[in-house]
């Protein structure tokens, strides 16, 4: 074949171009850390990377909806831990009450805590989590209980909160006041909670209040007694399905944290560049370059036309 | 019989005159081996007639004659190189299209489309762990002006880069016809020196030249056709065509030039106004198969083969522009029907079920709610929901759809464009009462209608294509196949070109050692024969001035 000299030079600017080339795909490779720029490069891992993306922003935002549900929790278990408290306190001094040998003044003093737990279980019945009302189902901006004992608000069955901790996986991150004052019966505004009618009577009962004249005091007491059991088996019932809800965003949480490492490790195995193997390649082609920069120097140059005389 | 005195001088005369125009011919490759398009001339040198010698010596030689100075040329290879030059520039245009379309979709990175519809639905369950928050009511007002934002940017960049081919379209139309009218000035001059009976290699290189030019612009054979006269050195005329499609764009001394009209309807719907149509000056309908020309066009509208609005057959089956635009208009459809009505093929049986969307909900004092996304009206202000409740419907009835306001409002979204799209009026203005979290009036810590609206980011049946992000993904990875084949058919055609290229050059490139050795062969010539002359000077000198009488 015959060779002249422009074909020589359009071959040379052909590789050193391809070269180059593949050159700058290294180098933006090495600048970016990422294996393509555009999705051309690699249809199958840029679409792969946009769904990748999106999954691991998921898992973040489902990682802070947990978060926010946990802390909701954690302010119901401790009002209800309160609360059983106050219960568990309100039991010893009826016990006490119902106990025959106490004097009238005794009675008075046992009286007097008695109201002051009954107090304080409405203020722990409007307890508030950033603003919100947590026993008010979803009417977060009102008190659950009115002084008096009775609803400020209606509720409808079911009225729980739910966060989305998973695609389509919901949690109930609240305890509707209905649920844990009243007897999971639901109550509408204006009702009086049962347990603050079961406090309440009993308060009147060791104050001697609303006596029929032939009722013996501390049997009326022990009686109602029972009735306090039943409210505070109903607080353990409530406590235990929270517990079990927060046991179950715990899991959750453990679980999208494993995904969020995998699913990041995915993610760069997907589109990160493997350092070691481009620069590699960079240095090859460096190489390659400089080898074709030099055999260039040494072809271009001479003709006959250097040699003639 | 004897010789005549000078005879032996007059041949060695001959021998100086061809080498010489040996060296000129050298001198002439020499300088033109940077030219492009240029094509070596040889001289083609024959001994001269002889001399018929009277008695036994036969015929004596008149040395040499230069009959011809030849350019070495494959018109074979020409032909070759413009069938394949034209699907260079055609994928050369697609390739840089396509690159820049990718650019405006910025995918894959941290401010592409996955990002902002990821970072909206994040304020959204932002929102639905705290509905009552100001604060966050806000930030999703933020984000909703991010997504809608996004579809108007990507839309203006499209109409933007439709332009600039419309444009382009123009430009390259104005460059075939420049082409045309040299091409057809040096086929006048070619003509003129040839009847003569010489071949004028130069001009005939740069019209070949010229020829290739063309060919990457658009689709052209180029060939002489020999018209059945004889030329006045006996040779038959020949006239030189180059056609586009079959049709001469010049012919001999003629040209018809193509020719930019504005169309007066639209090809798509997508399409920006006044984009050119090209046609041939005389009116007939231009066809174009490949070429710049041809990659501006269909990138200009393509629109996957849909039918055209104005009637003229089809669009380009490529997806160009429009399709893309069709494609985001789409998505802002489907998408802000879903989220604003509800509207939306729940159970995937292919029928569209009224579930329940942000109208079905209650702003936070408890009024049942507006739409979260509605339309730019003609002065770039968001519409309220009503306003645009009205234009739905319109359009609509327009379309000839009156039978229940459902159906209205399923064909009435086709009024939403990538370019329209907004979040609404109430939103805009006041976002912390207009977002409706709640499915009840009253209820502030209600989020149920939130998680519906969320809950529809995962719906596989709201597009064919599976959820709104698979939808946008399928959008992006298409013109990423798209964009790797263009440019695995750009490297194709390279190579092919490249090759022909090479060989062109290997037949009439000029290799300077050749010109060199050619250079010393005749410059020896050049030398011996005027050693000849001397010589005979000498001879002549014997004869004349020594003999002494």
């Amino acid at each position: 074949m015959r060779i002249t000299n422009n074909m020589l030079i359009n071959n040379i600017m052909t590789h050193l171009s391809s070269n180059l080339n593949r050159t700058m795909k290294y180098q933006n490779q090495l600048a970016t850390g990422k294996k393509i720029s555009m999705p051309s490069d690699d249809p199958i891992v840029a679409s792969r990377a946009l769904k990748l993306r999106t999954d691991v922003a998921e898992i973040q935002q489902y990682s802070r909806n947990m978060d926010d549900a946990l802390s909701w929790m954690e302010i119901t278990e401790a009002t209800m831990n309160q609360i059983n408290d106050v219960l568990q306190r309100f039991r010893e001094i009826t016990v006490q009450a119902a106990n025959g040998t106490n004097t009238p003044d005794d009675l008075q003093k046992i009286g007097a805590e008695a109201g002051e737990l009954v107090t304080q279980i409405i203020q722990l019945a409007n307890t508030t989590y950033a603003g919100r009302y947590i026993f008010s189902g979803f009417k977060t901006d009102k008190p659950l209980l009115n002084s008096d004992g009775t609803f400020n608000v209606g509720f409808m069955e079911n009225e729980y909160i739910q966060f989305e901790i998973g695609i389509g996986d919901f949690i109930n991150v609240n305890v509707p006041g209905y649920d844990l004052f009243h007897r999971s019966n639901v109550a509408s505004q204006g009702d009086v909670s049962s347990l603050f009618q079961t406090l309440d009577s009993i308060k009147k009962a060791i104050n001697g209040q609303d006596l029929d004249p032939d009722e013996n005091q501390h049997e009326k007491i022990s009686n109602l007694l029972g009735e306090l059991d039943l409210e505070i088996e109903n607080l353990l019932r409530v406590r235990a399905g929270l517990g079990a809800r927060m046991n179950r965003v715990e899991l959750t949480s453990n679980r999208l944290d494993e995904d969020y490492v995998s699913f990041t490790k995915l993610m760069s195995l997907n589109e990160d560049v493997d350092m070691a193997e481009a620069i590699m390649n960079l240095f090859n082609e460096q190489n390659v370059y400089q080898a074709s920069l030099s055999t260039t120097a040494r072809v271009i140059q001479p003709s006959l036309v250097d040699y003639l005389k | 019989m004897s010789n005549s005195a000078f005879l032996g001088m007059e041949i060695a005369l001959r021998g100086l005159y061809s080498s010489q125009r040996g060296m000129a011919t050298v001198s002439h490759n020499v300088d033109n081996t940077n030219t492009p398009g240029y094509s070596r001339q040889v001289v083609n040198q024959k001994a001269a007639r002889p001399m018929l010698m009277a008695g036994r010596v036969g015929m004596v030689g008149m040395g040499s004659d230069v009959v011809s100075v030849d350019r070495i040329r494959d018109t074979y290879l020409d032909e070759k190189y413009w069938g394949e030059i034209q699907h260079f520039g055609e994928w050369y245009v697609k390739h840089t299209i396509l690159l820049d379309l990718q650019a405006i979709y910025n995918e894959p990175s941290n401010s592409g489309f996955s990002k902002i519809i990821s970072d909206f639905y994040d304020a959204l369950q932002q929102l639905s762990t705290d509905p009552s928050s100001h604060s966050i009511r806000n930030a999703v007002k933020e984000k909703g002006i991010a997504v809608a934002k996004y579809f108007n940017s990507v839309a203006a960049h499209f109409d933007h880069l439709q332009e600039d081919l419309n444009n382009m379209v123009y430009a390259k139309v104005e460059e075939i016809n420049t082409l045309a009218d040299q091409i057809q000035k040096l086929n006048m001059q070619i003509y003129n020196f040839e009847v003569m009976g010489y071949t004028a290699n130069d001009l005939r290189d740069q019209r070949t030249y010229l020829v290739d030019k063309l060919a990457q612009l658009v689709n052209c054979d180029a060939y002489e056709v020999e018209t059945g006269y004889t030329l006045p050195n006996g040779m038959p005329e020949k006239r030189f065509v180059v056609a586009i499609s079959g049709k001469a764009l010049v012919d001999h001394g003629s040209v018809v030039h193509l020719k930019c009209v504005t169309r007066e309807e639209k090809l798509n719907f997508e399409d920006i106004d006044n984009l050119y149509e090209v046609v041939w000056e005389d009116g007939n309908k231009l066809k174009i198969k490949s070429g710049e020309l041809k990659g501006y066009l269909d990138m200009r509208d393509g629109n996957d083969g849909l039918p055209a609005l104005n009637g003229s057959g089809n669009s380009p089956s490529c997806m160009g522009i429009p399709y893309y635009q069709r494609k985001m208009n789409e998505f802002v459809q489907v998408f802000a029907r879903a989220f604003n009505e509800g509207i939306i093929d729940i159970d995937g049986d292919g029928v569209l079920n009224d579930a329940d969307g942000h109208v079905d909900g209650y702003t936070l004092s408890g009024a049942p709610a507006g739409r979260f996304f509605t339309m730019l009206d003609d002065e770039g202000k968001p519409m309220s929901s009503d306003q645009f409740e009205s234009e739905v419907y319109k359009y609509a009835e327009a379309k000839g759809v009156t039978t229940s306001n459902f159906d209205k409002l399923v064909a009435g979204y086709g009024i939403l464009t990538a370019r329209n799209f907004s979040i609404s009026f109430e939103i805009d203005s006041d976002p912390v009462e207009n977002i409706a979290a709640s499915d009840q009036a009253g209820e502030i810590g209600n989020n149920n209608n939130l998680l519906k609206l969320i809950e529809m980011r995962h719906n596989t049946h709201m597009f064919m294509e599976g959820t709104g992000e698979d939808f946008i993904k399928t959008l992006i990875s298409t013109m990423g196949v798209d964009g790797q084949q263009a440019s695995i058919y750009l490297g194709i055609q390279e190579g092919v070109v490249k090759q022909i290229e090479g060989r062109r050059q290997s037949i009439s490139g000029v290799s300077l050692n050749e010109e060199m050795v050619n250079l010393v062969k005749y410059q020896q010539v050049y030398g011996a024969a005027a050693k000849m002359i001397q010589a005979y000077s000498e001879v002549l000198d014997i004869l004349i001035n020594r003999l002494g009488v």
